[in-house]
């Protein structure tokens, strides 16, 4: 094709015999194609009403026109039998041979010329944003020069103009691009940009020739018009329809007993009182309750017993950190940025952690709670407060819900355009996934398959975040972070750590030596024959990278690497020791670390004023620009005509002195009117979920419509317009819930039910719920006295041990204040000959009195998950975690009964129940301590039978530990430990 | 009172109140009273990720294949580091005459994101001939594995997308540039289940000295269920992590809490009718102590003869580790083991320095091993339906690297490389594919990695359209958007 001087194209006229579009083609288009394809419904953006239309092509931006049929889409769409649809009428053979025909004969039409599109700056902006940003942009100007704009690029730098219109082969930016001399070899990498392909270099010049026009494009937005790619027929679905008020039923249990009733079922009995105790423990803190709290709500004689003791478990701050953990799985919460092998730790991640758990504890407003999370920095902006406050350090602590995915672009070679353009999507992937139950990942690369979300639709909600999370204006994770602190906070760090600093320098010295030593008595011991230059050209070659050391130096490292991963057994003395007080001065140092006030660092995300166009992207790839977008939502959520209200705002001060684009608060804002379609809803079916087992969506994510249909869709729309009325409360939702008759039925599965509901989606039942990771773990050490409330801050660093064993370093806190506090560990170790071994008891018996924390605080990085959290299905984020798995498989069973830290639980478990016979002087029998344990595992007092069992189970295990009670009463705790009844909670 | 009848279970627990109860204790304690039928386990073929949590466990069972499988199991042999093709198994005499010369062309196509450490052309650094009936090319530094060219099918024309280790890794053993995707063996684990219920379907076989790069990742299973993760298995000592007690105690207080704990569950479950899933939770202890057994039989060489564990150079300094490694893969796949992964510490292939020395030393250590595997498979017939697959992530440059001042070793290439297949219904003797003048581009026939894995699936009965996992509304594949082409020129 080439250009008229009026940006209009000759068209095939055909002969008096040939296919003619409009005689022959359009009547078949608009019968066939016309209900998705015309000029006002315009689906993957495709018009086929007219030869303009089909000339503009869609989505893809393929030529749909050329002869060559192999390279032709459209052809390839009609021939494959994809298009039309299934469901709509198919084209028969001789309307795709007359098809055919046309296409092959150059499409010959009536028409005269079809208007192409014309040349404007946009045609080469995105090929300078992704070859000469970087130097030429807002960061840097080299030479004085920006290519940002047409004017800077006439205006030019040192050197003159970058370009003279007309002039292709005298523009400065033409020559130096030809000549290699930029982007210059050796700031590919520093800068991680590549050469323009020759295609981009035509472009270029094809602009140029044509006199470099501006244009006046303006970027693809929302307008009052309607939108031709969603329809009315598509906001037809439920889900994209606001939630309605019900014309009957105001209780749960109303449209709950209605669905009952209509399929011959009806609830099951009421649990009883212990298990409604134990549900609503776990439930609201992944806890069972204290032996007290057993105690005070099993033989309260209130008749309002139960809610009481619901509104009394909603106000403990334990509350958050099991609520607030579900809160971290959807947002992707990570202690790692990942991606590399190297897998960096996030340094205060944590923050945001600790701020997830305080809304939740505060019962923050869910709306709120959004805003801050998607645009608390420009909140700040609009307040313009000056002075640092804890709510400022919130706010912009709160953006961190949009860092938490994947992001390797802190790497020395990964921070290139795609790998930017991943940790965006990302980004918009748990925007859109979990707070607004669509899935938006696929309209990435073309309009969505199912839902009515058009690619341009994904690219405006990317341009919505462009201020910030800008590919070609990219802070890498390393740069991304802000300082700020309130006064106090910074007097604090001033008073109380430089001393822990000199401390911990001391330490690591100290630790450095000691690393020595063990490698060269390691080598001095296994290799006597080695020489003194040896052992030091193995500690030099050691701190070479793996692939750069010679065949020599490999082979010197190696003989280390044999000796130090010997058996125990093999080692001396002197190793084994080192390696003690190793272990035991990285304790040392974690704890130091833990003492220390926490740096001003916030991992934030904030609006630098200054973004780059946003092009849709074909097929998603990053150097296939198409359409000019700004910011917008899904158009299918709104009426379509409504233009998209964005308010630049003046930075916050912490921030910088610069206006924002006002695009997140703008877009924070829609996402919490009360009569969005689905935040309330999402939001209200995942607590649901929580509670209920399943959501009344079933799934969580995906509100689309190839999503199964909620089970009770008047009662969703019911709880979301509740959760508005309440001040968008989530414990005003936990208590409508739990308070709900349905709530407080039994597990138990009758026939009938079996029978006429085995998926439980009328709720005549509550599920066997199995613990999470979390509140496995977190129950054992509970149970065990083991457990510190210490909250919040630095996480509790892992070890990760030879067999790829990975364990939590103990935090040594305060015990809890607890009824009793555990003795003495009696540990049982035969023939404990061998020096070795003496050692090895030291190490153990050093861990005697320590404590853990919730699992909430420990660090997750990505590469180094807590063994028993991986084996409970503690899931990878990719990027995030809408709704755990769980699976049932041996290495759970292994762990639980031959993990030794699992053991010495136990044996803290048996050391406890005496110290309670103890200290309340009871009458220490078997029956007085089976009775202890189940009120304290189960959360119920054993009834005879198992008092029964129980007894003859401990006389037996005495007998079997010649006649030790605590060893055999620990052996019985460990036993419990193991249960199904430990482990599931009716 | 051998066993009583199913129904009578919850009076039975109702009935130890009149004055039976010490004598049916006993009888709970020492005889395995409801083990009169083995219980079943709901089962569901899981693509329904978002069903997961209403109690549809998904297992390792047996599942059927799409179409008539070649292969019933895989072992990788996964060269980490990236093997060089030019030196090993595509000679390019062109290369050797250029060497010492500057690259004849713009140094930016060698293709890695820095051009400042490019060095010179390097010609090959062994010997290398043909071989066996098929002429096979093979160097010098591989005389065990050159004897077995004719069952082995080399593909010189692999291609991958990215030149860093962390990405190609990512990309060769989940088909992404990009960490949190499902291996091949995930996937594999997850279409086909496993032919032995005491062992895990996906084992790995770690090297003693430390992680391979990329660590656990190169095993994980992604967003698939964490049953389909790989599971690495120590060569020493206990095999799996926890396996066997990490604490001391008696042998009859083990036996008595068994029992204990087998009482306890029943009367749990007996309470609690309909509950299949806490079947499955019971069965996973009778796993767990039959897993103990299977797994210490299956990884004790010594019920090998001596013949055999001379054929792997088990014994011997060089050979022993990997020999022994290979000989585990082998008693693996012989019990059911669906897919077995060996990795090597760290990257030793990654020769950017002193290519000629490192690259012998690897092979010495492998070479021997390898042949021995395919020998071993061979003779036992098990060759026919086991697929093993040699190859790393990606290849090396025509070119030298420059480290400090020496030019020794070759630097990543991602647009060529070479990895061979042998055994489970591919062609023996093929050398397929073609690489350009200097073994630096596929030219011929190029392989991606999506066509790879569509291929290994391909021979395991699986098609890789129908083999997928819903989530987010998205159908993930191995081989992800793009329809990938199954390489039906290999296929005997």
């Amino acid at each position: 094709m080439f250009l008229l001087a009026h940006g209009e194209l000759p068209v095939a006229n055909g002969g008096p015999t040939d296919v003619l579009f409009e005689t022959d083609i359009k009547p078949l288009f608009e019968i066939k194609c016309g209900k998705c394809h015309r000029e006002n419904e315009r689906k993957g953006e495709l018009d086929l009403s007219s030869m303009q239309g089909i000339y503009s092509g869609g989505e893809t931006g393929d030529d749909l026109l050329t002869k060559d049929l192999d390279e032709n889409a459209l052809w390839h769409q009609i021939d494959s039998g994809d298009m039309p649809p299934a469901e709509e009428p198919a084209l028969n053979p001789q309307e795709k041979d007359l098809i055919q025909r046309w296409l092959l004969a150059g499409s010959p039409s009536k028409t005269s010329t079809i208007k192409t599109r014309e040349s404007n700056v946009h045609d080469v902006l995105p090929v300078l944003l992704l070859r000469c940003n970087s130097c030429h942009g807002p960061r840097l100007q080299q030479g004085g020069l920006d290519l940002r704009t047409r004017a800077n690029m006439l205006k030019g730098g040192k050197s003159g103009p970058a370009l003279i219109p007309g002039d292709p082969d005298n523009s400065l930016m033409v020559q130096r691009i030809e000549s290699q001399a930029c982007p210059p070899s050796k700031s590919l990498l520093k800068f991680f940009v590549r050469r323009p392909s020759s295609a981009e270099v035509k472009l270029l010049r094809d602009w140029i020739t044509a006199k470099a026009p501006n244009g006046d494009l303006t970027p693809d937005v929302a307008t009052t018009q309607p939108d031709p790619l969603v329809s009315q027929r598509d906001r037809q679905h439920w889900a994209f329809q606001p939630p309605q008020w019900p014309a009957s039923g105001n209780s749960i249990d109303d449209f709950v007993g209605q669905k009952l009733a209509e399929s011959g079922l009806t609830w099951s009995k009421p649990a009883d009182r212990f298990t409604l105790i134990r549900r609503v423990y776990l439930d609201l803190l992944g806890l069972p309750p204290e032996l007290n709290e057993l105690q005070r709500w099993s033989t309260s004689t209130d008749r309002n017993w139960y809610p009481k003791m619901v509104e009394h478990v909603l106000a403990s701050p334990r509350y958050g950190e099991r609520w607030g953990r579900y809160w971290l799985d959807l947002a992707g919460y990570a202690d790692s940025e990942g991606g590399t092998s190297a897998d960096p730790l996030r340094a205060v991640a944590w923050k945001y952690r600790d701020y997830v758990i305080r809304a939740f504890n505060e019962d923050k407003p869910y709306n709120d709670f959004l805003m801050e999370q998607l645009a608390g920095d420009e909140l700040l902006g609009q307040s313009q407060v000056s002075s640092v406050t804890n709510e400022t350090v919130d706010k912009l602590v709160a953006t961190g819900f949009l860092r938490m995915g994947i992001d390797e672009t802190g790497s020395r070679t990964m921070n290139f355009v795609p790998e930017r353009l991943k940790v965006v999507a990302d980004a918009l992937s748990v925007v859109s996934s979990g707070l607004m139950g669509l899935t938006m990942e696929c309209a990435r690369c073309h309009s969505h398959k199912y839902d009515p979300i058009p690619q341009r639709d994904y690219y405006r909600l990317k341009a919505v975040f462009q201020g910030a999370l800008d590919e070609h204006d990219w802070s890498s994770f390393k740069q991304r972070k802000l300082n700020v602190a309130t006064q106090e906070h910074q007097i604090r760090i001033a008073e109380i750590n430089p001393p822990l600093e000199k401390q911990q320098k001391g330490l690591l010295a100290r630790q450095k030596k000691i690393e020595t030593d063990i490698r060269l008595d390691l080598l001095r011991h296994h290799h006597p024959e080695q020489s003194d230059q040896d052992n030091l050209t193995t500690l030099q070659a050691l701190k070479k990278a793996d692939n750069t050391r010679t065949l020599p130096e490999k082979q010197l490292v190696e003989r280390l690497q044999k000796a130090e991963v010997l058996p125990d057994s093999e080692q001396p003395v002197s190793i084994i020791d080192s390696r003690i007080e190793a272990e035991q001065l990285k304790k040392q140092l974690h704890r130091l670390r833990q003492q220390m006030v926490p740096p001003q660092t916030i991992r934030a995300l904030w609006d630098m004023g200054r973004p780059s166009p946003t092009y849709v992207l074909r097929r998603g790839e990053h150097d296939k620009p198409g359409t000019l977008v700004g910011p917008g939502v899904p158009t299918v959520l709104t009426n379509g005509k409504t233009p998209f209200q964005v308010t630049p705002l003046k930075a916050a001060s912490q921030v910088g002195n610069h206006n924002t684009t006002g695009r997140r608060l703008a877009f924070a804002s829609w996402l919490t009117r009360d009569d969005h379609p689905l935040t309330a809803r999402v939001m209200v079916n995942r607590i649901f979920a929580r509670h209920f087992g399943a959501g009344l969506a079933s799934d969580l994510g995906n509100f689309g419509r190839q999503a199964e249909p909620p089970s009770h869709p008047q009662l969703l729309d019911w709880l979301a317009l509740k959760f508005i009325q309440s001040g968008w409360s989530i414990k005003a939702m936990h208590r409508l819930m739990m308070n709900s008759r349905t709530y407080q039925q039994t597990s138990q599965v009758t026939d009938q039910h079996q029978q006429l509901d085995s998926q439980n989606r009328l709720l005549g039942r509550m599920p066997l719920q199995r613990l999470d990771a979390e509140a496995l773990r977190d129950s054992l050490l509970f149970v065990s006295g083991r457990m510190s409330f210490a909250s919040g801050g630095v996480p509790d660093a892992v070890s990760v041990d030879r067999d790829g064993l990975v364990s939590v370093y103990p935090s040594y806190s305060a015990p809890p204040s607890n009824d009793a506090t555990p003795n003495q560990v009696s540990s049982n170790q035969p023939d404990l000959e061998s020096s070795a071994k003496q050692s090895t008891r030291k190490l153990e018996q050093s861990q005697a009195n320590s404590y853990w924390r919730r699992s909430i605080y420990l660090q997750y990085r990505r590469t180094e998950i807590a063994t028993m959290m991986d084996t409970f299905d503690y899931p990878q984020m990719g990027p995030n975690c809408l709704d755990r798995p769980i699976s049932t498989v041996s290495p759970q069973a292994l762990m639980l009964l031959n993990d030794k830290h699992v053991h010495d639980l136990s044996l803290s478990f048996a050391n406890r129940i005496m110290g309670i016979i103890e200290s309340q002087k009871l009458d220490d029998q078997n029956r007085t301590r089976v009775n202890l344990v189940y009120q304290t595992a189960f959360s119920r007092p054993a009834n005879e039978n198992e008092l029964e069992l129980g007894d003859m189970t401990l006389s037996k295990l005495e007998r079997d530990w010649q006649g030790d009670r605590t060893q055999a009463l620990a052996t019985y705790c460990h036993t419990i430990f193991n249960t199904a009844a430990f482990l599931y909670v009716d | 009172m051998a066993s009583l009848p199913s129904t009578s279970r919850r009076d039975f627990f109702a009935r130890t109140s009149d004055g039976l109860l010490g004598a049916a204790l006993m009888h709970l304690m020492t005889d395995d009273l409801f083990a009169d039928k083995p219980t079943s386990i709901q089962t569901k073929e899981g693509n329904d990720s978002h069903l997961g949590h209403i109690g549809n466990p998904y297992d390792l069972r047996p599942k059927p294949v799409h179409h008539p499988a070649t292969a019933t199991s895989v072992i990788q042999l996964f060269m980490n580091g990236g093997p060089s093709q030019m030196d090993l198994f595509d000679p390019k005499p062109d290369l050797a005459k250029l060497d010492g010369k500057p690259y004849p062309g713009s140094v930016e196509e060698i293709g890695n994101t820095s051009v400042t450490d490019i060095g010179v052309m390097m010609g090959g650094q062994y010997p290398i001939k043909r071989h066996g009936e098929s002429g096979m090319w093979m160097a010098d530094t591989l005389p065990h594995t050159s004897q077995m060219v004719d069952d082995i099918c080399l593909i010189n024309s692999m291609w991958t997308d990215h030149p860093n280790h962390d990405n190609a890794l990512y990309k060769i053993h989940s088909g992404r540039l990009f960490m949190g995707y499902p291996t091949l063996g995930a996937w594999t684990a997850y279409g086909l289940g496993s032919e032995n219920q005491n062992l895990p379907a996906y084992v790995v076989l770690g090297d003693p000295l430390g992680l391979p790069k990329n660590g656990t990742r190169n095993w994980t299973a992604g967003f698939l269920p964490p049953v389909y993760q790989g599971t690495p298995f120590r060569p020493t000592g206990s095999p799996i992590l926890n396996l066997s007690k990490q604490y001391n105690q008696p042998t009859d207080v083990s036996a008595t809490a068994s029992e204990l704990l087998k009482t306890l569950d029943k009367i749990h479950r007996s309470k609690r009718p309909h509950r299949q899933d806490l079947d499955a939770r019971i069965e996973s202890y009778g796993l767990a102590a039959r897993m103990q057994l299977t797994a210490n039989e299956a990884l004790d060489l010594n019920r090998e003869n001596a013949e055999t564990l001379r054929l792997y150079g088990v014994g011997k300094a060089n050979t022993d580790s990997y020999g022994k490694r290979c000989l585990m893969a082998r008693r693996l796949v012989e019990r059911g083991v669906r897919f077995v992964q060996i990795f090597l510490e760290e990257q030793p292939w990654d020769s950017h320095v002193d290519l000629r020395a490192n690259h012998k030393a690897i092979c010495e250590r492998t070479d021997q091993p390898v042949a021995a595997l395919l020998k071993d498979l061979k003779r036992t017939g098990l060759l026919d339906t086991t697929l093993v697959v040699w190859g790393g992530e990606f290849g090396r440059t025509p070119t030298s690297q420059r480290s400090g001042d020496i030019y020794t070793g070759r630097d990543h290439n991602m647009q060529a490389f070479s990895s061979w297949m042998a055994g489970g219904g591919v062609k023996g003797g093929l050398s397929y594919g073609k690489t350009d003048d200097f073994g630096h581009k596929a030219i011929e026939n190029p392989v991606s990695v999506h066509d790879f894995h569509a291929t290994i699936l391909h021979m395991l009965g699986l098609h890789h359209q129908e083999l997928f996992f819903r989530r987010s509304g998205l159908e993930e594949r191995l081989t992800g958007v793009n329809v990938p082409t199954v390489v039906h020129d290999i296929l005997a």
